[in-house]
């Protein structure tokens, strides 16, 4: 069916022709399949660790996390509901909430954030930088969701990064950023909508 | 709160960005717009997938998928 255009509800890379669907995949974990969580496993381990990375920075936690969130893809699958949206968002959602959890239960903040000051320096995967795009090798979809972001102004982008990937609030992030709230509001509102309306035009593309 | 601004917070919403108060608002107006405003917020939630697609896919230890299949398997056969 096609998507319309009123709006975004997935930008799921494409599958290979005959690989079952996403959502064929969550039926079989849902009537008990583990080969469906196998493949559901090999199709995003590499996403979900990266976004779990991004909030953790510690290679083992996000390794034991990742293992930890695949099971409760396996025990909350029944609640995952076709009508609520993508397998992929569901995943995501879930991994970034545990992500988030795991990170203030253990009370990492400090640390995380040196570590993520150092990071920010070298990594490649940062929103904000000026290094080395070209020499990163991007999948079509990554391309084109990071050119959407990162033509939005740095400040926009850190305001969403802070929020998405740290789950700070905006009281947190206007402290942190030394930034008046109605800043940091009016930010987070017109970066999130320009990448949303970025999304509809990269579904046509893809 | 018109629909525009509903779907403004909606935004903030998904990604958890929202103030306590904006937050009564916003589940005042969800309630005033009804399924409209469900199906928006649905949508909204690509881009959980967008930010997290933005990222270079991370590699995991081969001991990780095993570990997972092996627990999966023995909680089946429970």
């Amino acid at each position: 069916m096609p998507q319309s255009r009123v709006g975004p509800r997935t930008i799921a890379p494409p599958l290979e022709p005959g690989a079952p669907s996403d959502f064929e995949l969550m039926k079989g974990i849902q009537a008990g399949d583990p080969d469906a969580l196998s493949q559901l496993y090999d199709r995003y381990n590499g996403i979900l660790k990266a976004l779990i990375l991004r909030v953790i920075h510690n290679e083992a936690e996000a390794d034991d996390l990742l293992q930890e969130i695949f099971m409760e893809i396996w025990n909350q699958a029944k609640n995952f509901s076709e009508q609520k949206g993508k397998p992929l968002g569901w995943m995501v959602t879930l991994a970034r909430r545990r992500a988030i959890d795991g990170l203030r239960k253990k009370q990492a903040y400090a640390r995380a954030e040196e570590r993520l000051q150092n990071e920010t320096e070298q990594q490649p995967d940062a929103w904000v930088h000026n290094s080395t795009e070209e020499e990163i090798v991007l999948s079509d979809t990554r391309v084109l969701i990071r050119k959407v972001i990162s033509g939005l102004p740095p400040a926009q982008q850190q305001a969403i990064d802070l929020a998405f990937f740290r789950g700070m609030s905006q009281r947190e992030i206007a402290a942190k950023t030394n930034t008046p709230l109605g800043t940091v509001k009016t930010r987070l509102e017109l970066g999130l909508k320009k990448i949303y309306d970025g999304l509809k035009d990269l579904k046509d593309e893809l | 709160m018109n629909f525009e601004q509903f779907q403004n917070q909606s935004r903030l919403y998904v990604i958890g960005a929202l103030e306590p108060d904006e937050l009564e608002e916003f589940e005042k107006a969800r309630r005033k717009f009804g399924k409209k405003a469900d199906d928006f917020i649905s949508k909204c939630y690509a881009l959980h997938e967008a930010f997290a697609l933005s990222l270079r896919p991370a590699k995991s230890s081969d001991a990780i998928k095993d570990r997972l299949m092996a627990m999966v398997k023995a909680k089946k056969q429970s």
